[in-house]
């Protein structure tokens, strides 16, 4: 386990060198934000009016909570990165090495994914006290739960999105994949709460990766309860089995395919 | 083309991208009948010309918005030496596949909003125009590399607020912004207008598109050739097949 730590904290210390070049990306993250309050407060005409036991105030944080990770994940990035290794052949510089790619493309991407989290979520939490002047009622310890469910979530989501990529070894572009996943993710997953779709749908959604990378520790961020946490963190680590399993069949069935021309 | 399934799996996954935004405004739709002052149909309709545009700007002009990196990067050397003009063939020299897909996207959200002869037209026009406004743009803003070196970021940044902006009702936004709007981001221009256009013509209203069109292709095409004689090679070896 010490080579991946060893691999995280590389690849923290040369993300760190960047930090402009993450800054600058940050703009989107506004961007996107101040629509959103724009868009809600012309939905709420009441700020204390509750749509779907959601006031505005929590509706506003609660896009902010799932831009941060969905942003800090940079999934088109590590999609793009598997796809690219295992199109060149660069994933045979990888495979002889005494690591697994999974697990090596796991702890790289998430000596990124700390750097930005850190860097977004604090712009984040000063952009929302900043427009909406209130912050959830969260303690201590509350705080470092939604911070462990926030953990999952991105671990989760990691390994979802090398699975698409993965999938490069059967077709040549896996990334209009990633398009469709990031597309279900951001729509279904970050606007809106679960509560805020048809009845009929919730019970399908709360079954869905949404429910564990983009609901759950946003929802527990807006609307700390301990039973919802302890539910939330056990379908996380159902999810987070599931997840480990699917990248794994695919990278072992994939590589078997894996055809390199030396030069 | 790659191959055949990259090919139609890029084209029908960019539809399919661009669709899953419908559920995001079904649900803000069942809150409230107006956003903005658009109904459901012109928010589709708001999508269809985004789409349209987007897929224009992107899939006749592609290197328009890497224009920065071919500057800085010495990479226009291979489009100096052919007796072709230098802009047109530089910006053109791709395409981007995925964005047929926007471009189809567009007329099916045309044909949601109601089909005519008169609106396919219209959609059409605009489609055009607002590609090559958002063409321009990038042009404009990738040329600053010759005088500025590495602005990559500054014209990607304007790239990106084009199309965050461009799906949102121009309602919902209040001051400053919507001076932006007609500005610096031409979004007005580009969707509100022409969405204006098509629910109510106004010859006045399709003269002013017509006119910022043609204003901000002059443009670029001043601005790069200004920043054209500043040019200087980085002896970089490449071959345009």
């Amino acid at each position: 386990m010490r080579k991946y730590f060893y691999i995280l904290k590389s690849e923290c210390m040369s993300n760190l060198q960047y930090a402009f070049d993450i800054l600058v990306g940050f703009i989107s993250y506004c961007i996107l934000i101040f629509i959103f309050l724009n868009l809600w407060k012309y939905i709420y005409q009441d700020p204390n009016e509750l749509i779907n036991g959601y006031s505005m105030n929590q509706m506003i944080w609660y896009v902010i909570v799932t831009e941060i990770l969905w942003m800090s994940l940079g999934g088109r990035k590590l999609c793009k990165k598997i796809c690219n290794d295992v199109k060149s052949g660069n994933i045979a510089y990888n495979i002889n090495k005494p690591y697994n790619y999974v697990e090596y493309a796991l702890f790289n991407h998430m000596g990124l994914v700390i750097i930005r989290f850190v860097l977004v979520g604090l712009l984040g939490l000063i952009l929302g006290l900043l427009f909406l002047r209130m912050f959830p009622e969260l303690t201590l310890l509350e705080g470092l739960a939604v911070l462990f469910s926030c953990l999952l979530a991105t671990i989760i989501n990691i390994f979802l999105v090398i699975s698409i990529g993965l999938i490069s070894f059967f077709i040549e572009d896996a990334n209009p994949f990633f398009w469709v996943y990031s597309k279900m993710i951001l729509v279904v997953g970050t606007i809106f709460p679960i509560e805020y779709f048809p009845q009929a749908l919730q019970p399908i959604i709360k079954f869905s990766p949404i429910y564990v990378v983009s609901y759950g520790p946003a929802k527990l961020f807006v609307d700390f309860s301990f039973m919802n946490w302890v539910n939330i963190t056990i379908a996380q680590f159902i999810y987070l089995g599931i997840a480990f399993l699917i990248c794994h069949g695919i990278y072992y069935k994939g590589v078997k395919k894996l055809n390199v021309n030396g030069g | 083309m790659l191959n055949k399934v990259t090919f139609f799996s890029n084209i029908i996954f960019m539809i399919l991208n661009n669709a899953c935004f419908i559920i995001q405004w079904v649900i803000i739709y069942s809150l409230k009948n107006n956003v903005g002052g658009y109904s459901f149909k012109q928010i589709l309709l708001l999508w269809g010309i985004a789409a349209g545009t987007f897929g224009v700007a992107h899939f006749f002009f592609k290197e328009a918005f890497d224009l920065s990196d071919t500057i800085n990067t010495g990479k226009l050397d291979a489009y100096l030496i052919q007796p072709k003009n230098v802009l047109i063939s530089s910006i053109t020299s791709s395409v981007e596949v995925s964005c047929i897909g926007d471009m189809i996207y567009g007329w099916i959200m045309l044909f949601l909003y109601g089909f005519s002869i008169k609106n396919a037209l219209l959609f059409l026009f605009f489609s055009i125009t607002g590609g090559l406004i958002i063409a321009s743009l990038a042009v404009i803003f990738g040329s600053l590399s010759f005088w500025f070196g590495r602005v990559e970021i500054v014209a990607n940044t304007i790239n990106n607020l084009m199309t965050t902006f461009a799906t949102y009702p121009e309602g919902i936004f209040k001051g400053f912004v919507k001076v932006l709007f007609y500005t610096l981001l031409p979004i007005g221009f580009v969707n509100y207008i022409p969405i204006n256009l098509l629910k109510e013509f106004s010859l006045l209203q399709f003269g002013i598109v017509v006119f910022i069109t043609i204003l901000f292709i002059a443009l670029a095409f001043f601005l790069f050739y200004k920043g054209l004689k500043r040019y200087s090679s980085s002896n970089l070896m490449n071959a345009r097949v």
